[in-house]
């Protein structure tokens, strides 16, 4: 019996500290050193060319992920820019900056280019080591904005807001890819609107994208409407996949679909229309 | 043709084995239903002997058993781990029923017995291998995430079982993935049997008998999914007399009611349980409702209910009832107009009639109905979106068992299963109508397979257990079949000592879209059709058995190997929803998985439990193929539940008759995962968005750290009173020693200051739970 009364009192003194125990502290993040395989360094290109625009491009290098965060830039690239009408054209080195939307650049041409939708370029980059990327890239068709409009909601003037919606004419044919960017003032500065779309449930179709109540009255905004091609898609898809991939325990790592090959990287010509809505 | 020979040539070699019905002459048929006293509980898995004959029996999942006898005087013996033994004398003149009521044991060990059903001695005599059962009454013992006592997350601890991550209730089985898990209510499938994220399985342990894991070794009856059955059975109600039971947790309560049906003739159950997360974060939100930076916290809870009925329709005749009804929601309203809505869950309901044409032959025909479903809303603004996806199932089956004589349990079976898989459903539209669209994919398909199989018993060292099974999906114009042969063996060495293998080939017609990795409510089921053809596995187990001290231990080891071909995976970026081409999206490949797993228990005494060690491979492999570099380049990986070592430790010491501890200890190497070796610059067009991109290795090519946890417990059975017949008090302690264990691990970036220039890189690991004290208050009255 004192040994059932013994025991009994052990176990509530127990029972008592397995609720203590939950005074713990609760901190579940922690810094860790892993041990990561080394990739061999990759050229990385980044050119996105324009009409109307001097060609210029990035030529980086992959890093180790935990290496510092200079900028790995390789000083000994050539690269050679085929334009449509056959003329190759050598990017000279000379990186900078440019001035107006603070963008980093390593080569540069020296004309503007001429493109036209259909017309298609050629890159070639190699360095000393003998690494060489090449990609090719065909300017796809602009797409115009049907209408662009924007509508208030019902708060007190003072608290008003206005959404906005973009409509345009999808091609009949699945594999039209669009990006829609709203900027506020100037597209120096991020946009407020960014994202996505394809054609994949709309084809042929008139598609309206629309925006939340965010706009204020006097707002300027600068309507932008990319149409580009599959390649560039999955590669603007394989670069949000792959970073999302960190730091989320469901996903699954994704691996980068270039547009370009022997490296990593897109190479595109732009083809879009913007448009300014002044919302009153 | 070659094919309907081959089942016809074994159903005649199958009836070849009946005996002449004069080979019966003298001989008798004892049947009956064994059940606990206290609440006139069915005792599936007691024993029934003859010890003058030196024969037995044991109760199958209702609780009833049948012997084949020559006429005679005998003592029959019942008996059941937990309860008194009762024995009868009979004069066997001609047919008979006996039934037994077992009291509970009187030193109330049965209350720390932690596999109830099944002494050690049947396990070493069964022919079946790799198999675990486990009733709700055990499950409820152990210590718990939360204090909820979860049966499927109980499964875990055995070996050749692993869990998905920390906390969740998936049952990866011997290199298998959680969507090849086929998982029975009372025999009606259940395709997403969890909650909340898989935190939490969907079976009510107050609704739950038991629930029987089959790793390899396949009864032939069993069919549709590669790697492990998950049968679960629910409870009958009590049929003498009504009774209420619940549990106040720190989570969630429950409530059970059961009784008579006109009694004698039937009892009914039924029990439900609520989360209550969100009534604490629905104040917390309205003390906060008046700070303008305060983010709402998202609405959450789910519930779900259970019923079963059964009702005699005469001597020979019964009916079951069946019914599951389970819902999560989440819910989340902002104040600047965005509202998101996600429900899902699932619906079950089965109807079993079970003839006895006599005591030889019996027949269970059933009806199920089985649906699952998400959807989720959103609202802004003016735009409203809505996505959903179900999948609907409508199953008839019959079963045939006969026992001709007591070397040969025969046994058959047909089943058809009509499948609707409504894979996207997708409604987008703003209140102006100046945007709208939609898409509805929806395909159908029906599955069938016949069976048979035989347990034979040549001889008092051999048994053997054989079957065929020959199974057939259509959808559309596919269609899609084959022969799932099983086998297994069992040979006594000597009477404590017995070897055992087995043989079963699998096909699986409907295939889980995910490509997380993980099961999630968003997962879609797709039927085999076009490319994608039906998953097939094989796996051979050999084992040994060996029953020591007496009795009280039994050690088990068993070795498998198991091979899987056209394994699914997903191309990278794949469009998973509403996506009408969907074929074109899959990647098929191999995949193998062997190991050994060693596993000691003790069933009887004051200090109960059992060790369990795994050591194990699991691998697949996806070929280049469909404009695709496959998955990682097309070498072999490990899945990320591969875990090469798993250690469970399980013990149980009843202190007092009113007070026990319990205890687990889990160890397993670290999941394998993908980290980023590498990383490149990206600025897009405008230079606006410079960002890291993450380059990845090998996939799976990186261990986390090993994962050990310790759980403790204290059952306090209170003394009944005038208002409770049962109570106790359960004091648990989850991951007692605040093991921060891995969840998962991602690379952030260091600034200097808030918004300062990127200084370094760093490696974060997140764990989910630290220690996690709870008690449960559970009653009955």
């Amino acid at each position: 019996m004192l040994s059932n009364v013994k025991r009994s009192l052990l176990a509530r003194k127990l029972a008592g500290l397995l609720v203590l125990c939950g005074l713990a502290s609760c901190n579940l993040e922690q810094n860790i050193d892993v041990d990561l395989p080394v990739l061999p360094a990759q050229l990385v290109v980044e050119c996105y060319l324009e009409d109307g625009q001097i060609p210029r491009l990035t030529v980086t290098e992959t890093v180790p992920y935990l290496s510092a965060p200079d900028p790995a830039v390789p000083t000994d690239v050539t690269v050679r820019l085929t334009l449509a009408n056959g003329r190759v054209e050598t990017l000279r080195f000379l990186p900078g900056q440019n001035a107006e939307t603070g963008k980093f650049f390593t080569h540069t041409g020296l004309q503007k280019l001429v493109a036209r939708p259909g017309e298609t370029f050629r890159l070639e980059v190699t360095d000393t080591k003998g690494r060489r990327v090449t990609g090719t890239a065909t300017m796809p068709r602009r797409i115009p904005i049907d209408s662009v409009q924007y509508e208030f909601n019902s708060l007190p003037p003072g608290q008003r807001e206005a959404y906005v919606l973009t409509k345009f004419q999808d091609p009949v044919g699945v594999g039209n890819y669009y990006r829609l960017q709203i900027h506020r003032d100037s597209i120096s500065e991020d946009p407020e609107i960014d994202y996505d779309v394809e054609d994949r449930l709309t084809d042929g179709k008139q598609i309206t994208l629309g925006t939340s109540y965010r706009f204020d009255p006097n707002d300027t905004l600068l309507v932008t409407l990319y149409h580009f091609d599959r390649p560039y898609y999955l590669f603007r898809q394989s670069i949000n996949d792959a970073q999302n991939a960190n730091g989320n325990p469901f996903g699954q790592p994704s691996s980068i679909k270039s547009t370009v090959e022997g490296g990593v990287g897109v190479f595109t010509v732009l083809s879009y229309q913007r448009r300014q809505l002044v919302i009153k | 043709m070659a094919l309907r020979l081959t089942v016809l040539s074994f159903l005649i070699s199958l009836s070849a084995c009946l005996p002449p019905q004069v080979r019966a002459q003298a001989r008798y048929t004892l049947t009956g239903l064994v059940r606990a006293a206290n609440n006139a509980e069915a005792l599936p898995g007691a024993t029934i002997s003859v010890p003058a004959l030196g024969l037995g029996a044991t109760t199958g999942e209702d609780g009833t058993y049948s012997l084949s006898l020559p006429a005679g005087r005998y003592q029959v013996v019942a008996s059941f781990i937990g309860y008194e033994s009762q024995s009868r004398d009979i004069n066997l003149t001609r047919n008979q029923r006996l039934a037994f009521q077992l009291p509970e044991a009187g030193n109330q060990l049965g209350e720390v017995v932690i596999e109830g059903s099944g002494t050690l001695e049947q396990k070493l005599q069964t022919t079946q291998m790799s198999v675990e059962r486990l009733t709700a009454r055990e499950a409820k013992l152990l210590p718990a995430l939360f204090g909820e006592v979860d049966i499927l997350k109980t499964l875990q601890l055995k070996p050749g079982v692993q869990n998905g991550g920390e906390g969740t209730s998936g049952l990866f089985v011997r290199g298998g993935s959680a969507d090849q898990n086929l998982v029975l209510l009372d025999d009606a499938l259940v395709y997403n049997p969890s909650h909340l994220f898989g935190l939490f399985s969907v079976f009510n342990p107050d609704a739950v008998q038991s629930v029987d894991l089959y790793k390899g070794g396949f009864p032939a009856q069993y069919g549709g999914r590669l790697s492990s059955v998950v049968d679960v059975k629910l409870r009958p109600g009590n049929p003498e007399k009504f009774t209420a039971s619940g549990g106040l947790g720190l989570i969630s309560s429950r409530l059970t009611l059961e009784g008579p049906l006109q009694k004698g003739k039937g009892a009914f159950l039924i029990s439900g349980r609520r989360t209550y997360f969100d009534v604490f974060t629905r104040q917390i939100n309205r003390l906060n409702e008046d700070d303008p930076d305060y983010n709402p916290i998202p609405d959450y809870y789910f519930y779900d209910f259970n019923a079963k009925a059964n009702y005699k329709l005469g001597d020979k005749d019964e009916v079951f009832l069946t019914g599951y009804l389970g819902n999560d929601k989440f819910g989340f309203n902002s104040q600047n107009g965005f509202n998101f809505d996600f429900n899902w869950g699932n619906t079950v309901a089965s109807l079993r009639w079970n003839h006895v044409f006599n005591p030889r032959l019996f027949l269970n025909t059933s009806a199920s109905l089985t649906k699952y479903r998400y959807q989720i809303s959103n609202k802004l603004d003016q735009f409203a979106f809505n996505l959903s996806s179900d999948i609907r199932d409508l199953t008839l089956r019959s079963d045939l068992d006969y026992t001709p004589n007591n070397r040969h349990t025969l046994r058959f079976g047909v089943t058809a299963t009509q499948h609707r898989f409504g894979t996207g459903r997708l409604q987008a539209g703003s209140q102006d109508g100046s945007v709208n669209f939609g898409s509805d994919i929806t395909y159908n398909g029906t599955e069938a397979a016949l069976y048979a199989s035989d347990i034979y018993k040549p001889s008092e060292k051999l048994q053997l257990e054989y079957g065929l099974r020959l199974s057939g999906f259509q959808s559309g114009s596919d269609a899609y079949g084959g022969l799932e042969p099983r086998a297994a063996a069992r040979y006594s060495l000597t009477p404590n000592l017995s070897v055992k293998g087995s043989y079963a080939l699998m096909y699986q017609y409907v295939h889980l879209v995910t490509n997380t990795g993980a099961s999630l409510p968003t997962d879609i089921w797709y039927p085999s059709r076009k490319s994608v053809q039906p998953q097939r596995s094989q796996q051979v187990a050999a084992g040994v058995s060996w029953l020591l001290g007496d009795g009280r231990y039994l050690i088990t080891n068993e070795v498998y190997y198991k091979w899987a071909q056209r394994q699914i995976d997903f191309k990278d970026g794949a469009q998973l929803f509403v996506n009408p081409d969907l074929d074109a999206e899959f990647l098929f490949g191999r995949g193998w998985a062997y190991g050994n797993e060693v596993y000691l228990e003790k069933k009887q005494g004051r200090t109960t439990g059992w060790i369990g060690y795994t050591l194990a491979w699991s691998k697949r492999q996806f070929p280049p193929q469909r404009g695709t570099s496959g998955i990682n380049n097309g070498k072999p990986f490990y899945p990320t539940y591969d875990r090469r070592h798993n250690l469970t430790v399980v013990g149980l010491h009843q202190l007092t008759e009113r007070l026990s501890l319990t205890g687990s200890f889990v160890y397993t190497t670290g999941n394998a995962t993908t980290l980023p070796a590498g990383r490149f610059a990206v600025q897009d067009v405008f230079g606006d968005d410079l960002a890291a991109v993450p380059i990845y290795p090998d996939r799976n090519s990186y261990r986390l750290a090993p994962y050990h946890r310790l759980d403790l417990g204290v059952v306090w059975k209170l003394k009944p009173n005038r208002w409770f017949l049962e109570s106790d008090l359960t004091f648990s302690a989850y991951n007692a020693y605040n093991r921060r264990n891995p969840y998962f691990v991602y690379f952030d970036q260091v600034r200097s200051g808030e918004d300062g220039p990127v200084t370094s890189y760093r490696a974060r690991q997140v764990s989910l739970f630290p220690v996690i004290p709870a008690v449960t208050y559970n009653f009955k009255f």
